[in-house]
């Protein structure tokens, strides 16, 4: 009971924090003042009419959508062999995919901001992506492989003692039953790119700015209340991501 | 373990991209940090020997490993109840709860970052009710108190996974089996339950202290310069002052300290299964 109690408080401290940022978003002051002054959609029209602030949002979109890709495509393969194979050498390479998540991020974006700077491409779509591909491995590399170890070889025998060869056994029965163990590395590949707050602020520059680095500017430079509308539009995102998926599945959980 | 097992080559080639981009695209620009580190702006050890002759670089390390315990030690005392309630509650409690861990985890750094700062400014509802309470509010933004606040607050998500983890692989069968066999529910707490989660207390501690030691954004933030953790120094090091060899050298230094944390995990426990 003592526990629950505690529990509850840990969970409102975690949470309702979160909450002050959809009244602000409303408000009509230009600082911030808590309660507001008065409310109005005023930070709204004032966001989407924004170039800085919608390219910034866009330009994460797009980075992050290009880092899933790449990340995925050098992950699986290499995660299929990690999980799959006995070889030599396995912890070095373990511990090589790992240095990216080990290493602290102010000494990549350090690394980045230099070695970027090198090739001329410090400040453009191209080094974030690159720094955000080698950064989501370690990440993408974990989800998969839990999928690939929880995956029952025996079906592949089966397929291909059926006449399958290795590329149809891959195709119709390996790759649908690893589908969820994909999505989830895509997807947490996706929001970490989405959400990096520390590389970016070193190396996306001027023209490839992503959100958070405009949000960091943002606090850190104007105090342009128009933070608070896309706080609270992310907020939002992450609370009905969570919250659908969760009460859908107590209740489908109760009618079972 | 399946038919095209038999080439020895295989599984290397699987890996080859991977392993072709991390030592080009972060390998190397990490040795290029260590090099610069020795030789900007002249070769020499002189970058290493201003962290330990300066005084006020010694207390950013100091600081650093100070701010970085504090925060372990409250996140793990917040973490631990709920994530004792998570793994004994049913799944409608355990539901709301894992939604309020995982709902701040997906918001964001800057989002919460940004919620604190608003809750702490000078015309925001703590201030608001102190006054309201009579009495005139401290400064609250731009210390280290909020700092170490904000920093709680983000990296304690982690700590609940990482003994989330551990303790839902713990069977509670032998909770009852103690109580049964006459101990009461707080011995068998202590002398059962906790013995067993102590694996994730570590896997939780090592994981928020090394995120902790190397954090930026936070402290930047909601913090004070006077106070400076070892990342913001950097950062300050590199944008304001073009410091180059010496703001690798601080980088090297936090590269080792994170590492050997890690190294010393890995001797007893294996690096693996620090993220579960």
């Amino acid at each position: 009971m003592i526990a629950l109690v505690l529990a509850l408080i840990v969970a409102a401290f975690l949470v309702a924090p979160l909450f002050i940022v959809v009244p602000m978003s409303f408000s009509t002051a230009a600082s911030f003042a808590f309660p507001p002054p008065g409310y109005s959609l005023g930070y709204y029209q004032a966001f989407f009419a924004n170039e800085s602030w919608l390219t910034s949002v866009f330009n994460s979109l797009i980075i992050a959508s290009i880092t899933t890709v790449c990340t995925l495509a050098i992950t699986i393969p290499a995660a299929m062999g990690f999980v799959r194979y006995r070889f030599r050498g396995a912890s070095v390479f373990n511990l090589i995919v790992m240095a990216p998540l080990i290493t602290p991020h102010i000494m990549a974006a350090l690394a980045y901001y230099n070695f970027l700077a090198k090739f001329g491409i410090l400040g453009t779509h191209l080094g974030v992506i690159i720094a955000h591909t080698v950064l989501t491995v370690p990440i993408c590399f974990l989800c998969v492989c839990a999928a690939i170890k929880g995956f029952d070889t025996n079906l592949e025998r089966a397929a291909m003692s059926m006449g399958a060869g290795p590329l149809k056994t891959f195709r119709m029965v390996t790759f649908p039953l690893l589908r969820p163990g994909f999505l989830i590395g895509a997807l947490f590949t996706f929001l970490y790119s989405f959400e990096e707050p520390v590389v970016a602020l070193f190396i996306s520059g001027r023209v490839a700015a992503t959100m958070p680095k405009k949000m960091f500017e943002s606090i850190q430079l104007d105090a342009d209340p128009i933070i608070a509308v896309v706080s609270t539009l992310l907020f939002a995102f992450a609370a009905l991501a969570i919250l659908i998926p969760t009460t859908v599945r107590l209740f489908r959980d109760r009618a079972a | 373990m399946i038919a095209w097992e038999s080439k020895a080559a295989k599984p290397y080639l699987l890996m080859a991209p991977v392993v072709a981009v991390i030592a080009v695209c972060f390998l190397l620009p990490i040795l290029n940090v260590l090099f610069l580190s020795f030789t900007e702006p002249t070769v020499s050890l002189h970058n290493y020997a201003r962290i330990f002759s300066v005084p006020l670089y010694l207390r950013v390390l100091a600081n650093t490993f100070k701010n970085a315990a504090l925060v372990t030690v409250i996140c793990l005392v917040l973490a631990y109840p709920l994530a004792y309630t998570l793994v004994r509650r049913g799944p409608v409690i355990a539901g709301i709860l894992l939604a309020a861990v995982a709902i701040p985890f997906w918001t964001g750094f800057l989002v919460r970052t940004f919620s604190w700062l608003v809750i702490f400014g000078a015309e925001g509802p703590v201030a608001g009710v102190m006054r309201w309470a009579g009495f005139e509010p401290p400064r609250m933004l731009f210390t280290t108190f909020a700092a170490l606040w904000g920093m709680t607050h983000i990296l304690l998500p982690y700590m609940v996974m990482a003994l989330y983890g551990v303790m839902k692989r713990i069977n509670m069968q032998q909770i009852k089996a103690a109580e049964s066999l006459g101990a009461t529910p707080v011995i068998a707490f202590w002398r059962v339950f906790v013995p067993q989660s102590l694996p994730g207390v570590i896997n939780g501690c090592v994981l928020v202290f090394t995120m902790c030691l190397g954090f930026y954004v936070t402290p930047v933030l909601l913090g004070t310069p006077t106070d400076m953790m070892i990342a913001q120094l950097i950062g300050q090091q590199v944008q304001e002052l073009l410091a180059w060899g010496f703001a690798a050298a601080l980088s090297v230094m936090l590269m080792i300290c994170t590492f050997a944390i890690l190294a010393i995990y890995d001797r007893f426990f294996g690096l693996q299964r620090l993220w579960g």
